[in-house]
């Protein structure tokens, strides 16, 4: 199978059947979904499951899915949807966890070191730092959260988020320097 | 460009999102005024604290998971969606709901029965035999007849009579 196929194409290879284009889009899109959604929730094993309901939804979809935008703006705004009921839901259900770690979080901040040999103490405060972070960025509201880690860590347009929060432009830039002020005075007073 | 304008222009201006020109111009501004360009220097030093937050990595058997995923809705077929109704609705109001469903299918079974002669006459031997039945009744007085006790009664009620 090609894998330099584009994702659209993809796409419509697997609503005439082909499975292995769908491992192909998954295995593409995976990481930046899966980041997305850790991002947005704060939670691990949330992000995971929440990450599986995106693709779940992407094979329901194949048959009815029409190239009409970018197929990573089409996947973003389902990833988005999915974000924002879990927020509602978890809301209502009072639980509302923020960070959790688990046993593979120690390899993940591992391979941001590039020299691969973190001491005992770089680990810690990278996690404490990372996790300050985390805080942060949950504090703000869940659309100008949404469209700040759709422009930090996934570098999409004010048009792109614009689309995918189904808003205008200005709205999308009100929200974003909204949520840089907020956290500016959060991450400066934590540094503190 | 004024001060005033250029902050507001910050954030666009950090994202590459302002036209070529007033990026330029907002460049320029920042070259010469000392509190923007703080301004700005402290808006990217949040940026940058921001890649800090660690990255998580998909497990490898993410696809098959999914896969598995996949495949779970059509071995569970209807039920489920009668699940999600039933716990929609509080139980108070299922039982109310049962109740009158209850209620209007007993009236109507009834209306049914009587329009089609379809319940026992008079004449019906399963009325006749009503009196044995009711009769059988006796059995949970306090005192059935044919006990012991009931003749030892019906024998102090005829000497009592006697006496009179």
């Amino acid at each position: 199978m090609n894998s330099t196929l584009s994702s659209e194409e993809l796409m419509s290879r697997i609503a005439k059947g082909d499975d292995d284009a769908f491992e192909i889009l998954v295995n593409r899109h995976q990481a930046s979904i899966l980041n997305l959604i850790y991002r947005f929730i704060g939670d691990r094993t949330q992000a995971k499951d929440l990450a599986q309901e995106v693709f779940l939804r992407v094979w329901q979809a194949t048959k009815s899915y029409k190239p009409k935008a970018k197929f990573t703006t089409w996947i973003y705004q389902i990833t988005t949807n999915l974000c924002l009921n879990e927020l509602k839901s978890a809301r209502r259900r009072k639980w509302v966890p923020f960070y959790h770690s688990d046993g593979d979080s120690e390899n993940a901040i591992e391979k941001t070191f590039p020299d691969g040999s973190p001491t005992a103490e770089d680990l810690l405060l990278a996690r404490e730092r990372s996790c300050q972070i985390s805080e942060a960025l949950r504090s703000l509201p869940a659309n100008q959260r949404m469209a700040l880690v759709l422009k930090k860590y996934d570098d999409l347009s004010y048009r792109e988020i614009a689309k995918i929060l189904n808003c205008s432009i200005p709205a999308v830039e009100s929200l974003i320097v909204r949520a840089k002020r907020t956290l500016q005075k959060k991450l400066t007073i934590d540094k503190k | 460009m004024k001060c005033r304008i250029v902050q507001k222009k910050l954030s666009a201006y950090q994202d590459r999102e302002l036209e070529l020109q007033e990026q330029e111009q907002v460049t320029s501004h920042l070259l010469s005024c000392r509190t923007c360009h703080e301004r700005h220097a402290a808006l990217e030093q949040v940026w940058q604290t921001l890649a800090e937050l660690e990255e998580i990595h998909p497990d490898p058997w993410f696809y098959r998971q999914l896969v598995i995923k996949i495949k779970e809705p059509c071995e569970q077929g209807l039920l489920p969606n009668f699940q999600r109704v039933f716990r929609l609705m509080p139980s108070p109001v299922i039982a109310s709901i049962l109740l009158v469903i209850g209620i209007l299918a007993g009236t109507y079974l009834g209306s049914i029965l009587t329009r089609h002669d379809l319940l026992p006459s008079q004449n019906d031997p399963l009325i006749n035999s009503q009196g044995t039945f009711f009769s059988s009744l006796k059995a949970f007085d306090p005192v059935p007849p044919g006990t012991l006790a009931h003749g030892y009664l019906q024998m102090a009620n005829y000497e009592e009579r006697e006496s009179r």
